[in-house]
């Protein structure tokens, strides 16, 4: 007898996701897939269009990281023009960028993945939540909206609409920061530092504490894949592309961001809208990656900070053999990038150049081809442009983060499945705990897309014929 | 009464953006110096930031239902909508528990009179800056009845 469990949507993940288990004759997992909703029609609304816009335009594809769509986007742009950014330009866009970083993270942890931590994944989902949080831990609560504020409060200064920043246009900045602007964040962000140090010390004792849960749960092998500095440090802006193996040993190295179609390949699934990148020289799917936090930082060799780099180290150390593979090790690098570009943000407003007037330059040159690429909270996001002669586009492709961990996802969903169901006994704890899985990697589901309503996440098992034998709703 | 009238959508989404739309359409009909309108593509802690100080927030959004009436209005209170900790809106919490959270961290701040204006939408599937016929003609109901709750539609001149 084959069933089907079908749990849809997953609750406070960005957007909605369907995840179907296939059961085998025996009531165990076969396989599981995780669907993921896009939306159509992107291509051809961008076809035509001037790239210059591109960067206004691909910031409200998605709702949560527009700054970053933004910055991959200019970038794409300057590779048209042939331009390389004035030191100016290019440390307000990593302003920009490391801002991003600190309130994408904070958001992230305080208001969704603290209440798993803090109450623990079998806990109820009506206890389970930020409310719950802000109950029993008030100044965690604050803190969350503090660190969160203050990235958004830069992203503001530079970006004026702050949901749709515009900011970066192809070629540099379309505005200087103002000496009074460099002043207050100067004025907060030590503040923002300690705070940061305290939430990695946070994640930290959590994962001391359930060291075994930590190494097991949604814990498999796969590469990793992230941008670094000519220093082998994490890179968030810039840099080259660097793949290393389940050890953390380097597969490829020094890549050209622009090359990236010489490490990846991607394949198309019938049951799935989004396609599913893999290290072109494994085979599919065995060339499963990692990106985002957990890959960027199993990937480098250390960070370009003092208080990051230690706690760097230290997260390496957490695995005697090769590098931590647990899926809730996300949460800690997680927060040491927030700890990281908090560090980069005072050192950017220490230089006097920061609030410098070149801020922009053009060429006269269109190129036919632009590609921009950098690592999103998410993961590495790819913009790849064609455009004509008058600089029109033609083709549009983007690859996310999300499409990246599009197989570890599947396989995390897939182990804790496993785990929950024996021999057809499907366990309750099953919902949360695909829920928590899924949140590790923080996926962006459908950009953009919101709803005001009641969305329960809900199980339903049904015979091979198609009759609903149980819902299970949390 | 200090008023927030707030669209909430995505303009390159088709019927998304009708709360945007709705908003505008506000924004043209009223000089009332106690009404503020504002746009947004955020949801969660955005709206936080967004509607702390008014006495009064009346929101205009699009909303997916089971069963579709594209254009079908329906206004809300907040206590119509569902429970805190379930209620999940897909990117940062729902507009309940935003509420919520709000009275803890920035008590006397949160508005205390709060109407949800839904139109239901033909889809949001598909990248195009144009609506369908239903949900724009609805845009513009909504915004009369949001400022006939105000109070505050410019009577036109005989």
């Amino acid at each position: 007898m084959t069933r089907k469990i079908t749990i849809e949507p997953v609750t406070r993940v960005e957007g909605q996701g369907k995840v179907t288990i296939q059961l085998d004759e025996r009531g165990n997992v076969d396989k599981a897939q995780l669907h993921i909703t896009q939306v159509r029609g992107f291509e051809k609304f961008c076809e035509g269009r001037l790239f210059s816009e591109m960067p206004v335009i691909t910031p409200r594809i998605c709702g949560i990281c527009p700054v970053s769509h933004h910055l991959a986007s200019a970038k794409a742009g300057d590779a048209i023009l042939g331009i390389k950014l004035t030191p100016t330009a290019q440390m307000l866009r990593r302003l920009l960028h490391y801002a991003q970083y600190v309130q994408s993270h904070a958001l992230h942890f305080f208001y969704l993945a603290s209440p798993d931590l803090l109450f623990g994944m079998d806990a109820d989902p009506a206890k389970r939540n930020i409310i719950g949080v802000i109950q029993e831990k008030p100044e965690l609560a604050r803190k969350g909206v503090k660190i969160r504020a203050f990235g958004q409060k830069i992203i503001e200064m530079l970006g004026e609409k702050r949901v749709h920043p515009n900011a970066a246009i192809p070629g540099g900045m379309n505005r200087a920061l103002a000496p009074v602007q460099r002043e207050e964040i100067a004025r907060q962000i030590d503040d923002i530092i300690s705070d940061s140090l305290l939430s990695v010390n946070l994640v930290k004792d959590y994962i001391k504490q359930n060291k075994d849960m930590a190494d097991s749960f949604a814990s498999f092998d796969t590469s990793y894949m992230g941008l670094v500095d000519d220093k082998d440090n994490v890179e968030y802006y810039d840099g080259t592309l660097k793949l290393s193996d389940k050890n953390g040993q380097v597969l490829e190295s020094h890549i050209a961001p622009e090359n990236y179609l010489s490490l990846i390949e991607e394949k198309v699934e019938d049951w799935s809208y989004l396609k599913f990148p893999y290290y072109r020289k494994q085979s599919y799917p065995a060339g499963a990656y990692r990106v985002g936090p957990l890959g960027r930082l199993n990937t480098a060799g250390g960070c370009s900070t003092p208080l990051a780099a230690k706690e760097f180290q230290e997260f390496r150390r957490m695995k005697t053999h090769g590098v931590p593979n647990g899926s809730l090790y996300y949460h800690m690098a997680r927060m040491i990038e927030m700890l990281n570009t908090a560090e980069e943000i005072k050192s950017l407003v220490q230089s006097d150049l920061i609030c410098g007037k070149d801020i922009w330059q053009n060429s006269g040159v269109v190129n036919e081809e632009g590609i921009g690429v950098i690592e999103a909270p998410r993961g590495t996001l790819i913009h790849h442009y064609k455009v004509d002669k008058s600089g029109a586009i033609r083709n549009v492709n983007l690859i996310v983060a999300t499409g990246h961990n599009n197989l570890a996802m599947n396989r995390a969903v897939g182990d804790v499945a496993a785990e929950y169901i024996k021999n057809g006994n499907v366990n309750d704890g099953i919902l949360n705990h695909i829920e928590v899985a899924i949140r590790c990697y923080d996926p962006c589901f459908s950009c953009s897309t919101h709803a005001l309503g009641h969305m329960p996440l809900e199980v339903t098992v049904c015979d091979a014929d198609g009759r609903i034998r149980r819902i299970i709703r949390n | 009464m200090k008023t927030l009238v707030l669209g909430i959508g995505n303009d390159i989404l088709g019927d998304d953006g009708v709360g945007l739309h709705v908003a505008r359409r506000v924004a043209r009909m009223t000089r009332a110096p106690d009404i503020t309108v504002k746009e947004t593509a955020g949801t969660g802690l955005e709206l936080l930031e967004l509607i702390r100080g008014y006495d009064r927030l009346i929101v205009a959004d699009a909303v997916i239902a089971a069963d579709p009436k594209p254009g079908k209005i329906q206004r809300r209170e907040l206590s119509d909508m569902t429970n805190a900790g379930n209620d999940i809106s897909p990117h940062e919490g729902s507009l309940t528990s935003v509420i919520e959270l709000g009275k803890v961290l920035f008590p006397g701040e949160m508005p205390g009179i709060v109407s949800i204006y839904t139109i239901e939408t033909a889809g949001v599937e598909e990248v195009t800056d144009k609506m369908s016929t239903e949900v724009r003609q609805a845009a513009l109901r909504a915004a009369i009845s949001i400022l006939l709750e105000c109070n505050s539609l410019i009577k036109s001149t005989p």
